[in-house]
């Protein structure tokens, strides 16, 4: 079975066949960026894009995605190495604190301000609040997908 | 002899040879502030900082990452005395073959007990490279002036640290009969170049990348996958067990079963699920595990009645009979830590003699302690293991023990193979150490001018530091004769009565408890901040005046930020209404630290829920090494203050712990969100104090005291739930 992983084709062995996505990412192709924390869709830390949806990556099994594109944290750095805008943003605005749902923060981040290029409050607090920081650096994040939407409304 | 013990670990870890090298001495004060823990013997206690031949400064990273930052004030400290900038510090996280034992990274202790060794150990390497500049150029000790990395004359001559440093490996001692250099970090009259600006942390662009720094990230060639079935409380005795189904799992490799400890090793993380569904265990309890056996056993009035409490903290010319102005009863349930990673451990056993017999990979606050404990466990001389430790995706106090790591070096043990271990959600919430639950007394009286004249607080807790199965069995009893730190912490309240009592009696609950964000601190400042606020609405006075008033002037860090919150608050204005409030709380956390906070509240009726708007924080921990990184702490506090004030709810029935992930145990979300005010106070003068978990001790009570200001309803329990005030408004 193969996958289309960052734009990348993967191989996925047999006996992963069952695993689920997030499981499949962190185990076989090393992309550990995309992270276990609630195993039922609850928390968002292992957010994802399939074919440019948001995804818990925890609930879907890999077979389920064989034939389209999966977008992980890893996938935003340029090949260059450049940042993302919001993973600079995120530095900009000392957004992490443990770090650990913060793939899934920017991975959702993203999927919000490509549906919508200038989010109000209440739209961020709708879309983001399905990825849980316990941390508790929301205000933060706020923060920085209002200056992301500005400096990416301007590159497109 | 203490020398060559240091020594031993440098030569190990191959620092020695590569430049000038300083140690400290972790100090005494870490060791005094949690007894329960293993401290590292002072004496032997080293870390190291390092300017190399290249004039790259290396420091050993001496506190485990976890969101608190510690390490980059540190690194700032450093930089400060070396003159230097702290992105030129190379960061190392040492493994536990690397240094002597470091103390457990907890209680908000790493600034106030690593700040002056560190500036210390970085002094005196910065002096001992003045006097080799001196040597170098001929001149005179007083002529040789700081410069940014390295020195200057006063004719315009320089030296850089490389040109002083020859990579003759050379170990500097304290000297403790010379007097010890000047320490620029804790000079209130210098211009600081690196402390006092906000930092962000060395490693944050690995937190933005998805990079590998969790232990369940590593990669371990011939890794396999194991779990335990984890006992709802830790004295549990498995009754009955059915592994039945179990061998038919596809992808089992072992069913691992020894006495009380059951789990599986398994090819595949699936195999895991499917092999752990099929073991059926039930348990044997010593307590029966319910919220009614709860508070039956934390009933404080039942115990007050029955005379004394345990222990008594505070008695001032005590009287008993007088007619209370204030007579509440507050209680506060119990909370978990529900840090975002769930756990994880790698484990793997070698046969060869060059490497070690046991390494595992694991995010703690005390690799230290899991090394003893494993190889206690095992039977492998503690230099036969090494911990490598990770950054942890979360603690709060959770993450102390030997547990995740045990299990996977007892399966990685009946395998023969490397295993990892990533707990469930569910064995998160399960067997994290909880923060007990509690009630509170409180009675005020006031004199004919209205002045405080008797306070008595009287109140019962699960124990904290000294909670069974934290430390061995038969420690326990000779400790719990002492107070127990976590217990008695917040319990002194900041206002002058000259008749005072304050007793408390911890007891064992059915669940396993331990450390949680704050202590006692939380539960008992929203005691104390709910009845003063109480006092005063009943006497008609501005509850925040009120209150700065019976502090008798003798809290002037905590008043300034009382004084400033208020100013703050007055920002933002409060809609109109009758649903709408503003609450004020403070208080001092750990005889050092000073918050105060406002929150703004408003009872929605629509949509049957209680939304907290705004909140202000003003915060006195002394010296603000890392202002932005305060600032962080201060936002994580006051979310964490939603959470106990509004949403978290931990529930225990039929002998389980039924709550078992974030569907049925409500953290804060985006969405919980209120806008934030935050001002630090700096006290150049002081060392600074630990901010981890200072602001939760004000924001609960400050959003309770906001539901009153708003609708008349006094909360005497948390979490606060909409029904509760519209239960009482019907009655």
């Amino acid at each position: 079975m193969k996958l289309n992983v960052n734009g990348v084709e993967r191989q996925v062995a047999t006996e992963w066949r069952d695993e689920s996505l997030l499981t499949v990412l962190r185990e076989q192709l090393g992309l550990t960026g995309s992270r276990f924390s609630c195993g039922i869709g609850e928390c968002g830390a292992c957010l994802v894009h399939v074919d440019g949806v948001p995804t818990n990556s925890c609930l879907m099994p890999v077979a389920a995605v064989a034939d389209k594109a999966v977008l992980t944290i890893e996938g935003l750095v340029a090949k260059d190495g450049t940042l993302h805008p919001l993973q600079q943003v995120w530095i900009d605005e000392n957004v992490p604190q443990c770090g650990y749902c913060q793939s899934g923060q920017i991975m959702k981040a993203l999927a919000l301000l490509k549906e919508n290029k200038t989010p109000t409050d209440d739209d961020i607090n709708r879309a983001m609040s399905v990825v849980l920081c316990r941390c508790g650096t929301y205000d933060r994040i706020r923060k920085s997908i209002k200056r992301a939407a500005l400096f990416m409304s301007r590159e497109i | 002899m203490v020398q060559m013990t240091r020594r031993k670990f440098l030569v190990a870890s191959g620092c020695v040879a590569g430049g000038l090298t300083v140690l400290y001495n972790l100090g005494i004060r870490a060791a005094a502030s949690a007894p329960t823990i293993i401290f590292p013997d002072e004496r032997s206690g080293a870390a190291w900082i390092q300017i190399r031949p290249s004039g790259a400064c290396h420091m050993y990273l001496p506190r485990q990452d976890m969101g608190q930052n510690a390490n980059t004030g540190l690194a700032q400290i450093v930089a400060e005395e070396l003159n230097i900038l702290v992105a030129d510090i190379i960061g190392e996280r040492p493994t536990t073959s690397d240094v002597p034992p470091l103390a457990v990274t907890a209680a908000s202790m790493s600034l106030t007990a690593f700040s002056r060794p560190v500036a210390l150990a970085a002094a005196t390497l910065r002096e001992s490279l003045r006097a080799r500049a001196a040597a170098m150029l001929g001149d005179s000790l007083a002529n040789i002036l700081d410069d940014l990395g390295g020195f200057r004359t006063a004719n315009g001559r320089k030296v850089g640290y490389c040109e002083l440093v020859s990579g003759t490996g050379v170990v500097i001692e304290f000297d403790d009969t010379k007097s010890p250099p000047p320490l620029y970090t804790f000079d209130p009259s210098r211009q600081k170049k690196q402390i006092g600006h906000s930092v962000r942390p060395l490693d944050i662009q690995a937190l933005v990348t998805g990079a590998p720094v969790y232990a369940a990230d590593v990669q371990v060639e011939g890794v396999l996958y194991g779990r335990v079935v984890q006992p709802p409380v830790r004295n549990a005795h498995i009754r009955s067990l059915d592994t039945q189904g179990v061998m038919q799992t596809r992808g089992l490799v072992k069913l691992v079963h020894e006495g009380d400890f059951v789990g599986v090793v398994c090819k595949t993380p699936s195999a895991v699920d499917a092999a752990i569904a099929q073991i059926k265990v039930t348990w044997n309890l010593d307590q029966p595990i319910s919220q009614l056996a709860i508070d039956s056993l934390i009933d404080v009035d039942a115990e007050m009645m029955d005379g004394d409490l345990e222990h008594v903290l505070q008695d001032e010319a005590h009287r008993d009979t007088v007619d209370w102005d204030i007579d509440l009863r507050f209680e506060v349930q119990v909370q978990t830590h529900a840090q975002q990673e769930a756990r994880a451990a790698i484990a793997r056993f070698n046969e060869s003699t060059t490497a070690h017999g046991l390494e595992i990979w694991t995010g703690t606050q005390d690799p230290w302690a899991i090394k003893r404990a494993a190889a206690v466990d095992t039977g492998l001389s503690q230099d036969d293991v090494v911990v490598y430790p990770q950054r942890l995706g979360g603690g709060f106090g959770g993450r102390e023990y030997y547990e995740v790591e045990r299990d996977a070096v007892r399966l990685a043990r009946a395998v023969k193979r490397p295993v990892k271990v990533q707990w469930t959600r569910q064995d998160e919430f399960t067997a994290s150490r909880c923060r007990p639950a509690s009630t509170h007394r409180l009675r005020i009286a006031v004199d004919d001018e209205g002045n405080l004249s008797d306070w008595w607080y009287g109140y019962v807790s699960g124990h904290v530091a000294l909670a069974r199965e934290r430390m061995a069995g038969w420690l326990l009893p000779m400790m719990r004769l002492g107070t127990d730190m976590g217990v008695v912490k917040g319990a002194i309240a900041p206002y002058a009565a000259p008749h005072q009592r304050v007793e408390c009696t911890d007891v064992d609950l059915p669940i396993d408890l331990g450390v949680w964000r704050s202590l006692n601190g939380a539960p008992a400042v929203f005691a104390i901040e709910s009845a003063m606020d109480e006092l005063a609405i009943q006497r008609g006075e501005d509850s925040l005046q009120y209150r700065l008033a019976q502090m008798k002037g003798a809290h002037p860090r905590l008043q300034a930020c009382f004084e400033r919150v208020s100013e703050m608050s007055t920002k933002s204005l409060l809609p109109k209404g009758d649903n709408y409030g503003r609450g004020f709380a403070g208080g001092i956390f750990d005889g050092r630290c000073y918050v105060a906070v406002s929150a703004d509240v408003h009872i929605d009726a629509e949509t049957q829920k209680i939304r907290v708007l705004h909140m202000c924080c003003a915060q006195d921990v002394g010296l603000a090494v890392n202002p932005g990184q305060l600032r962080a702490q201060i936002e994580s506090n006051l979310v964490w203050s939603i959470g106990m004030a509004l949403l978290e709810r931990f529930e225990v029935a039929d002998n389980a712990i039924q709550s078992s992930n974030f569907n049925d145990y409500q953290i804060p979300r985006m969405m919980d969100m209120p806008s934030l005010d935050i001002e630090i106070i700096d006290q150049p003068a002081i060392p600074p104090a630990g901010a981890g978990e200072v602001a939760l001790i004000a924001g609960p009570p400050a959003i309770a005291n906001a539901i009153r200001n708003a609708c008349d309803f006094r909360a005497v329990k948390l979490p606060i739930a909409f029904d509760d005030i519209t239960a009482n408004s019907r009655a």
